[in-house]
């Protein structure tokens, strides 16, 4: 891995964690999500799935809020906490509502837009 | 050189145009009074003959109105203008103006016209009073609208001073003759023969708009005062007589062409001559003033209007003679098979109308002309008589189901008429129609041209067959035992008339000969039906046509020296014949390639000469016709009598007929078999029609139907479709499944990064 | 001014038609079509017919001068009565449809009155961009009346209607513009002047020409229509309202018409001399195709929409004659065919309001039942034949005369003195004429049908209501106007003839005047009949005429 990682252009001294090291992570976690949501069938665990790339943007924003020294990217991560709560809420409670129409958490049930 | 002083008169008289007094205006506005009112009377639903009276009064105020015109404007060419219809201009030069007035042309020619159009008109205005009482507050109104309409659009044709007027009332008759055929409108037969007549005249009309177009074209003017003057024309005339036909140009020559296809339409010629016959669906008051004695002279009048134009065209004259001729014998065949009296007289008017065409074609306007005014007279009262008869009988029009009226009582005026027309019309010497035809057939012999004098003995010919199938009429019908048997209907109408007692009551054979048990004797016969004889209204009529189709022969004596009283009247007009006093000229006109040598001849040799005049057998046609078409007459008449005349005509030998419906002609008939059947079916030649025109014409137009359904719609929908094909090659990406598209955007996202990348490196 | 109230005065009538009780929405709509009317007349009145080719009674309000948009009003005859034809069947159509229209009588009103309000926008612009935006906006009331008020198979007509017509009005306004774009190169300015704009069209090259005509063409052709993009019409007249086939057939396929004398011809002279014997080939064939389908249809009003595609041919047969008898006797068309049709219309609608069908199967001998309505229904069929003495005839004769007149007439003597410079000619005129025969056959069919013959009613009718057997006061008073228009049209339409004169001379003199330059361009003339390939010779021709201008530069 760390092979890898000198390979591609990192930076060699591994004593501190660096930016590169958060971006990483945010982008596997996204990776990670974006591929769950798009391979399962289950909603709840598609819903889960978003939340992952939700929270995988916000490590990205506190990661360049901490390297520029900037905070306006740690409100954005506040700000999308609350939302992805609220939001979390909504869905839940819907998941909840489609799982009492067919009695199934199979989210290809749904497919009305079909043209 | 025999040019100028003939040509100019020739060409328009050589009168100056004058214009006429306004109160000419009366003779096609007091028509047009009668229509006003007459709608009126509609409007208010007025109930009584309130409509007849007052068409009577109008029509009878214009017949004096052209009284006093042809008293005071005889000879001379006035034009009158009501008011200015068409007037167009595009510049200043000759013919940059495109002119027609509603106004009135005033010659001899139209005041000859016109005075037995509005004089027939009030006559058989009178008839109409009468016999269209039943009608009285039903369709009695509608009839004398149309009725007063006719007289109307006749003067505007007779009268017109252009060619639109002219076109106008051509147009006009033929609503007329539209509405009045389909009087009887819940009759199908009456509709399909108003519809027939009018569509068939449609494409007659067609012509004469196309000849109209042409002569505006060629000569810059729509009106006859200019047309006739134009210099054009006198330069045509003059290129003809000296020999040199091929100068006049083409377009020039087609105009005579076009007008006579629509001379040919309202003349009821061949090959349009269709609808005549079945036109008698009207009532016959109709078919005696429009079907009979004006409206379908009006070809004729057109020729005799545009002489000038046809003598300048090669061919015009002789396909006008030779269509003429041929119709003549057509029609005459076929009349001599029917068995429906009113279509006997129907195809004697076509077979006489082909005479008419005939005579002015050959050079014999005056001849034409002279048996337009003997037919309209005679056959007027034919036709009147037929409908006396049609009228008494509840609509029995079957020669084989009536027989004997001569012996009824008050019959005597209806068949004392019969037999005055029937003499007339079949030519019988002395009679106004012996001397009409006569010059026609006369001036077949006389005048070269292609194959005259084969048309001249083709028109003798018939008018043996003509005398044969008038006095078949008269005999079967007037003469013999008093047997008859009512219509199967009356006039068409409902059968709510109170004196309509045959009606409905009586199982008849339609088809065959009826038996003689059906056949009603007057004397122990029928308790159902009683005949009613006309009264005073049409027997005055009745009474009047005859004596003035009697005193027609007299017009013949008047001036002889310029061929009777027409001669002289057409002297002045552009009917006038420029060759009539000179049949070497003709000669030049009519048969090209000798025409030189013929001109020469004639040119060196001294006035009077006779060496371009034909002959018939060596004699002069103009003397000796008398007695030879007295002799086919006379035939026509013998094998009448012998065929169908009754029992003790003639000492026993003539005639043996004794009951309505047998006589010898049954054994005759069946003897030449098919001939007779074919001909009582008319040659089938509406069945051809139908099936070289009519239906053809419906598949092809049922294939457009189709075609702008499936191609042409077809096409713009597939337009409309295209967007929606787009839509469906989409449609797959639209799974509904949430994934679906989450993996789209993904994708998409992942596209739009690699560009950027790719572009940023 | 009087212009701009013919246009404001049904706008606000149909505001108030939508804030008052639905109850009065039909008598406002009287009212204020009624005005109009009055309007109509003072406008009539106060127009000076001695200079009929000037515009008058202008009016122009500054839009957006940096585009040098005007709103700009102004008539010349030609628009002027083709106002007044608008306007006179404004009451016709409101009152026309009082029995008719029972339900969404608001909406059905306040949009007849808009549609009525575009119409004479479109009449009166003198603007390009104000002529494009009424010409457009006249689809809008006309769907929602096809789509609202229709019979059953209204929607897929008023969809077709809107697309097809729009689709080809889309491609004239990008011959505007290409025409406006040409002007602002050459001024320097942007202008949508028409007269302005006319100049400058005429100063192009023959292919230019050429390009703008087929653009224009594309967009008023659909409109008029014109053979083969004919088919929504048949469809839209079918499905449409009463009112809305009067309309239809009254005024909004005359827009076709007049644009084509409005711009095709003074826009593109050259061009139109070019095209015409191909626009005369597709008006002839639609002539004798449109009047042949009428013979075998079954539905009366897609018998007399189909007869609309017929007479319509006529009417562009004389344009592109491009002579005073053709171009004079298109403009008589307009206005005599919105007569005699839209009466045809009438009469059909008030019989379906009777027997609720309008299948030539179902209904027969209505002579003995309805006398009145019979009465009228011959009398409208002989104006549309083309009676002498009626409408029909005079328009339909100047179109075949111009038609005949517009050819090659040259001989020893030269051009002969009736004849005219132009591209058809009698083989034309006398093809086209078949269409009369036509005519009589299908409408005399129709008639011998409905009118004559024995009595027949669909099954299961019983009458209507409100409505008496025969005609009632109002419809009679509907249709008199109607009549006493075909009549007097008929017999005296010189008043007309002589106030179309001078405009009329005006346009055809852009074409008559290519005839007499010496720049080589009457060879056209000569060569084109000489070789007898009409179309070829005139486009080598405009080839050279091509190079002639750019070599002058632009």
């Amino acid at each position: 891995m760390t092979a890898l990682l000198a390979q591609s252009g990192f930076p060699e001294a591994m004593t501190s964690l660096t930016l590169y090291h958060y971006l990483f992570i945010s982008a596997v976690m996204f990776t990670l999500g974006l591929i769950g949501f798009v391979t399962r069938r289950n909603l709840i665990v598609m819903f889960l799935c978003t939340e992952m790339m939700f929270q995988a943007s916000g490590i990205a924003l506190v990661a360049f809020s901490r390297f520029y020294l900037e905070y306006t990217g740690q409100v954005f991560v506040i700000f999308v906490l609350t939302v992805a709560a609220a939001e979390a809420a909504m869905a839940l409670a819907l998941v909840v509502l489609l799982f009492r129409r067919h009695e199934t958490l199979d989210g290809s049930v749904w497919s009305l837009l079909k043209g | 050189m025999l040019i100028s002083p003939t040509l100019a008169a020739a060409a328009d008289g050589a009168h100056a145009v004058g214009s006429a007094p306004g109160w000419v205006l009366l003779i096609p506005m007091l028509p047009m009074l009668a229509v006003v009112l007459n709608t009126l009377a509609a409007v208010f639903r007025v109930r009584t003959k309130l409509p007849a009276w007052t068409t009577i009064a109008c029509l009878a105020g214009s017949f004096v109105a052209t009284l006093f015109a042809f008293m005071a404007l005889s000879g001379q060419t006035s034009v009158v203008t009501a008011w200015s219809w068409f007037d167009l201009s595009w510049g200043t030069g000759q013919g940059q103006r495109f002119v027609a007035d509603f106004g009135f042309y005033i010659d001899n020619l139209t005041l000859l016209w016109m005075l037995f159009v509005t004089g027939l008109a009030t006559l058989i205005a009178v008839y109409a009073s009468e016999y269209m009482e039943h009608d009285v507050g039903k369709g009695y109104t509608r009839f004398f609208v149309a009725f007063a309409l006719f007289v109307f659009s006749m003067t505007c044709l007779v009268m017109g001073d252009n060619m639109l007027m002219l076109y106008l009332g051509w147009e006009g008759v033929g609503l007329c003759s539209y509405l009045l055929i389909g009087y009887f409108y819940k009759k199908p037969s009456a509709v399909a023969a108003a519809k027939k007549a009018f569509i068939v005249n449609r494409i007659g009309d067609l012509g004469l708009a196309i000849g109209v177009m042409l002569t505006f074209v060629h000569f810059g003017t729509l009106e006859y005062a200019q047309l006739f003057q134009s210099e054009q024309l006198q330069g045509y005339i003059a290129a003809v007589q000296e020999g040199r036909a091929g100068d006049v140009p083409l377009m020039a020559q087609l105009i005579a062409v076009f007008l006579m296809i629509g001379a040919f339409g309202k003349s009821a010629q061949f090959p349009l001559y269709v609808w005549l016959p079945d036109a008698m669906e009207g009532p016959t008051p109709v078919s005696a003033l429009i079907h009979a004695a004006t409206m379908v002279t009006a070809g004729v009048y057109l020729i005799a209007r545009m002489l000038p134009v046809f003598l300048v065209s090669e061919w015009a004259l002789p396909v006008v003679a030779w269509v003429g001729t041929f119709t003549a014998l057509l029609a005459a065949t076929i009349g001599m098979a029917q068995f429906d009296i009113k279509r006997i007289m129907a195809y004697s008017t076509v077979s006489q109308l082909g005479y008419m065409f005939a005579g002015v074609a050959m050079l014999s306007s005056v001849g034409g002309v002279y048996h337009v005014v003997t037919h309209a007279f005679f056959k007027a009262l034919l036709f009147l008589c037929c409908g006396a008869v049609m009228h008494g009988f509840a609509g029995q029009l079957d020669l084989r189901k009536l027989s004997g009226l001569w012996h009824m009582k008050g019959w005597r005026v209806v068949s004392v008429g019969m037999l005055i027309g029937c003499l007339n019309l079949a030519g019988v010497p002395f009679t106004a129609g012996f001397f009409s035809k006569d010059m026609i057939i006369a001036e077949a012999f006389v005048t070269p041209g292609y194959g005259f004098s084969f048309l001249g003995w083709t028109l003798l010919f018939t008018a043996g067959l003509t005398a044969y199938y008038t006095f078949r009429v008269f005999f079967r019908v007037f003469t013999g035992p008093v047997q008859y048997e009512p219509g199967d209907e009356h006039h068409g109408h409902d059968n709510d008339h109170g004196h309509d007692h045959g009606h409905g009551d009586h199982a008849h054979d339609d088809h065959g000969h009826p038996s003689s048990e059906s056949l009603g004797h007057q004397d122990h016969g029928h308790d159902h039906f009683h005949p009613h004889p006309p009264r005073f209204a049409i027997n005055f009529v009745l009474a009047t046509l005859s004596v003035l189709a009697i005193l027609a022969a007299g017009l013949y004596f008047v001036t002889p020296e310029k061929h009777g009283w027409v001669g002289s009247m057409l002297e002045s007009t552009t009917a006038h014949n420029v060759y009539t006093a000179d049949h070497s000229a003709a000669a030049m006109f009519l048969i090209d390639e000798d025409a030189h040598a013929a001109h020469d001849t004639h040119a060196d040799a001294s006035h009077g000469d006779h060496a371009a005049h034909g002959s018939i057998l060596g004699f002069d046609p103009h003397k000796v016709m008398y007695y030879i078409s007295a002799i086919f007459g006379l035939t026509g008449i013998g094998l009448a009598a012998y065929l169908h005349g009754p029992k003790g005509l003639v000492s026993g030998f003539l005639g043996n007929r004794v009951e309505a419906g047998r006589c010898r002609m049954d054994a005759v008939a069946k003897a030449f078999d098919p001939i007779p059947r074919w001909a009582e079916n008319k040659w089938y030649v509406d069945e051809l029609y139908h099936f070289l025109f009519v239906r053809p014409l419906w598949v092809v137009a049922h294939v457009f139907h189709a075609i702008d359904k499936l191609f042409v719609d077809g096409l713009v929908n597939l337009f409309g479709y295209l967007p929606r094909l787009l839509g469906r090659g989409a449609q797959p990406g639209q799974s509904g499944v949430l994934n679906g598209y989450a993996l789209s955007m993904a994708g998409g996202v992942g596209v739009i990064l690699f560009i950027v990348v790719l572009v940023t490196l | 001014m009087v212009l701009l109230l013919l246009i404001v005065i049904p706008l606000i009538c149909a505001g108030l038609i939508v804030f008052n009780p639905r109850e009065q929405a039909k008598y406002i709509a009287a009212g204020g079509s009624l005005v109009s009317v009055v309007f109509g007349v003072v406008a009539l009145a106060g127009f000076d017919w001695s200079r009929g080719n000037v515009d008058q009674m202008l009016v122009s309000i500054e839009w957006a001068p940096a585009l040098g948009l005007n709103l700009a009003l102004g008539v010349d005859s030609v628009s002027l009565l083709l106002i007044a034809l608008t306007i006179l069947l404004g009451p016709i159509c409101v009152i026309g449809s009082f029995t008719a229209i029972t339900e969404n009588q608001k909406t059905f009103y306040a949009w007849l009155l808009i549609l009525q309000s575009a119409m004479v926008g479109v009449f009166c612009a003198r603007d390009l961009v104000l002529f494009y935006i009424c010409f457009e906006f006249t689809l809008v009331p006309m769907y929602v009346l096809i789509a609202m008020f229709g019979s059953s198979n209204r929607r897929r007509a008023s969809t077709k209607f809107f697309l097809y017509t729009f689709t080809g009005s889309v491609v004239a306004l990008a011959g505007f513009a290409y025409v406006a774009w040409q002007h602002a190169a050459q001024t320097g300015a942007w202008s949508f002047d028409m007269a302005a704009l006319g100049e400058t069209a005429r100063g192009l090259t023959a292919i230019q020409q050429a390009w703008v005509l087929l653009a224009l063409m594309a967009g008023f052709a659909v409109k008029v229509p014109l053979f083969p993009v004919h088919t929504w019409l048949p469809l839209a007249h079918t499905e449409a309202p009463t009112a809305g086939s009067v309309i239809l057939a009254g005024v909004l396929l005359k827009l076709g018409t007049y644009g084509v004398y409005k711009f095709v011809l003074p826009f593109a002279p050259e061009a139109v001399l070019n095209y015409a014997p191909l626009m005369a080939v597709l008006a002839i064939i639609g002539i004798v195709y449109a009047g042949l389908i009428c013979w075998v249809q079954t539905d009366i009003k897609k018998l007399v929409a189909y007869s609309s595609v017929s007479h319509l041919g006529f009417c562009m047969l004389g344009l592109f004659a491009v002579n005073a008898v053709g171009v004079s006797g298109s403009v008589l068309y307009m206005i005599s065919h919105g007569l005699s049709t839209g009466a045809l219309f009438l009469m059909i609608g008030m019989m379906y309001e009777r027997y609720h069908t309008r299948s030539m199967k179902e209904v027969s001998g209505l002579g003995s039942k309805m006398p009145v309505w019979s009465t009228f229904m011959v009398f409208f069929v002989m104006a549309s034949v083309g009676l002498p003495g009626l409408n029909g005839f005079v328009s339909e004769i100047m179109c075949l005369f111009g038609t005949f007149q517009s050819g090659p007439w040259t001989g020893e003597a030269g051009i002969t003195p009736g004849a005219t410079f132009g591209m058809l000619g009698p083989v034309f005129a006398a093809i086209a004429g078949t269409g009369m025969v036509v005519a009589a056959i299908y409408l005399l069919y129709m008639t011998g049908k409905i009118v004559w013959g024995p009595l027949r009613e669909p099954d299961g009718h019983h009458h209507h209501d409100v409505l008496p057997t025969d005609l009632s006061v109002r419809e009679i008073g509907v249709l008199l106007p109607l009549a006493a228009g075909c009549l007097i049209f008929g017999l005296y339409p010189l008043p007309l003839m002589k106030a179309i004169e001078a405009p009329v001379n005006d346009t055809v003199a852009y074409v008559q005047s290519l005839n007499t330059g010496e720049t080589g361009r009457v060879m056209v003339w000569t060569a084109a009949h000489d070789e007898g390939t009409h179309t070829d010779a005139a486009h080598g021709e405009a080839d050279h005429n091509a190079d002639e201008h750019s070599g002058e530069g632009h």
